[in-house]
């Protein structure tokens, strides 16, 4: 039953991961960017939560009415500014240096801002509510709600890409930006958007770890690795991949806990690094018919 | 009648290569005209100075009493000015309805029902409304060659810029494509046309430009073109023994 309980409490996890992932991801599909910012950008959420939230008077597990329009906006600006600026120089490394200085730049501000102590989302009593259907189960209400937002998240994403003018236009441009200019699409405001999108989800992820566990300055690098392991297991290109993908890296590591509390981590790389050598596409890619 | 679209003195060069020097032009609202020239002329870097996707040195691009040198490549089909590749690239993980469709709705800036309608309508002229549903990267040269056309058509263009749509075709093929161009044209749509199918521009436009080295070296009815001996010598001769010798 402790293993069950390990491969539930996994599965929630990767929800969790999923939530951090499918921003990378999108950025990734649409741009080729790969944001080595994006863990710090959920730190960021967090702070401004804890900053923004109280004097709203909103309740904190509402936070994310405030943050993620500031974070959806923001990821417009910074593409059309920065981000667009760096990749006109047609450079890859540009970019990918660009994102990195953005990452050591926002560690040390908030270091300098609010030190080097862990911070949680203080959610009151919600955080100790849990489903016990035993002794040893236990689901936290928190965790399950996360899970269901990544759900919601991931399938209201496919719809957008899918089924609307939007979420065409997304996809002309990842396949060919030129193309796309061609038939009246202004590439820059796609990018744009697609950044919008990917930072209102981080925005999420950054609320959901600050209710869950608690954030640091430093805690944007863990969450960019395991985003971006959560991504690779799944498969670029794949949003339901990069749920399975979550929830893969999530078991491992908590079977590892199971094991050995000191393997939890341990584990998750292993099976990351298992998934590349024997199918560096990831388990759930899309395939590419000829 | 006001020109729909007016190149000044436009001018580009790659390193020593010169692909366009001085170069004037004038195109009325709703002619055909076609372009000609050895490879390496400045053809395709001629469209792509007037899509937008070359910045030229020198010289400017009006259309319809617009000046386009500072406008992007999108801002331009919104104008309605099309092109096509010579290589087709199509969205190939979209079907082939969506391909036209985005085309509908961001060049001509078509909504709902009537840009379903649009993309349906301009399928059907180019004869992919069987395909709508397939994935475009399953498709083969002719049909990407339709898509590419049918897309560009979506797109609401009061000028067509068509690079080689024949190339690579089968005579049949080529006289399927010839009569789709000529029934947009017949409805307004101005089309300027790069082929090195010569065969396949005589009959379809009313005009004909030879370019050579960067400068057009011939303009007039398409026959008194070919039979010029300055076009013959630069690009003509050896192709038209080839053609004769078939």
């Amino acid at each position: 039953m402790t293993w069950l309980n390990a491969i539930l409490q996994g599965l929630l996890l990767g929800g969790f991961y999923a939530l951090f992932a499918c921003g990378l991801s999108l950025l990734f599909g649409v741009m080729g960017i790969i944001n080595l910012a994006h863990g710090d950008f959920a730190v960021i959420a967090g702070y401004v939560a804890v900053v923004l939230v109280p004097s709203t008077g909103l309740p904190m597990v509402l936070g994310f009415l405030v943050v993620v329009p500031i974070f959806a906006l923001g990821g417009y600006i910074l593409q059309r500014t920065l981000f667009q600026s760096a990749l006109r120089r047609g450079d890859p490394m540009t970019i990918l240096l660009v994102t990195f200085g953005l990452s050591v730049i926002t560690e040390n501000a908030l270091l300098q801002a609010f030190s080097a102590n862990g911070q949680s989302l203080n959610i009151g009593s919600l955080i100790a509510d849990s489903i016990n259907p035993n002794r040893v189960v236990s689901i936290s209400d928190i965790s399950l709600v996360v899970l269901g937002v990544a759900v919601v998240l991931l399938a209201g994403l496919q719809l957008l890409l899918s089924r609307t003018s939007i979420g065409r236009m997304i996809r002309a441009v990842a396949d060919d930006r030129e193309a796309a200019e061609l038939v009246g699409i202004d590439h820059r405001h796609v990018f744009g958007i697609a950044a919008a999108i990917a930072l209102a989800t981080v925005a999420l992820a950054g609320l959901a770890s600050g209710m869950i566990t608690e954030f640091a300055p430093s805690s944007g690098t863990a969450n960019l690795l395991f985003a971006f392991e959560a991504v690779v297991i799944g498969g670029i290109g794949s949003l339901w991949g990069t749920l399975a993908g979550g929830m893969v890296l999530g078991v491992a590591q908590q079977i590892g806990a199971q094991i050995n509390p000191s393997y939890q981590i341990l584990a998750g790389h292993v099976v990351f690094l298992a998934v590349l050598a024997v199918r560096s596409r990831g388990l759930f890619a899309v395939r590419e018919a000829a | 009648m006001a020109a729909l679209l007016e190149l000044a003195h436009l001018s580009k060069r790659f390193g020593g290569v010169v692909v366009a020097d001085d170069l004037s032009l004038s195109v009325d609202a709703g002619a055909a005209v076609g372009l000609v020239g050895p490879n390496g002329a400045g053809k395709t870097s001629l469209f792509s100075m007037i899509s937008g996707d070359l910045r030229p040195d020198r010289g400017t691009v009006r259309f319809d009493g617009t000046t386009l040198n500072r406008l992007g490549v999108a801002a331009r089909c919104r104008l309605g000015v099309a092109r096509t590749f010579q290589v087709p690239r199509p969205f190939e993980q979209m079907t082939v309805f969506e391909n036209v469709l985005v085309a509908a709705q961001q060049g001509a800036r078509a909504r709902g029902a009537a840009s379903h309608r649009a993309a349906l309508a301009s399928l059907e002229r180019c004869g992919l409304a069987p395909l709508a549903n397939r994935r475009a990267g399953s498709l083969g040269l002719l049909d990407r060659k339709r898509l590419e056309l049918a897309r560009a058509l979506a797109s609401g263009p009061r000028l067509l810029l068509l690079d080689e749509v024949a190339g690579g075709l089968t005579e049949p093929e080529v006289q399927v494509l010839v009569g789709v161009v000529a029934s947009i044209q017949a409805e307004g749509t101005a089309v300027v046309w790069i082929e090195h199918v010569v065969r396949a521009l005589v009959g379809a436009v009313e005009r004909l430009l030879c370019l050579a080295g960067g400068a057009f070296i011939a303009d007039g009815q398409p026959e008194a073109v070919l039979a010029d001996p300055v076009v013959r010598e630069v690009y003509l001769g050896s192709e038209l023994a080839i053609e004769g010798a078939r």
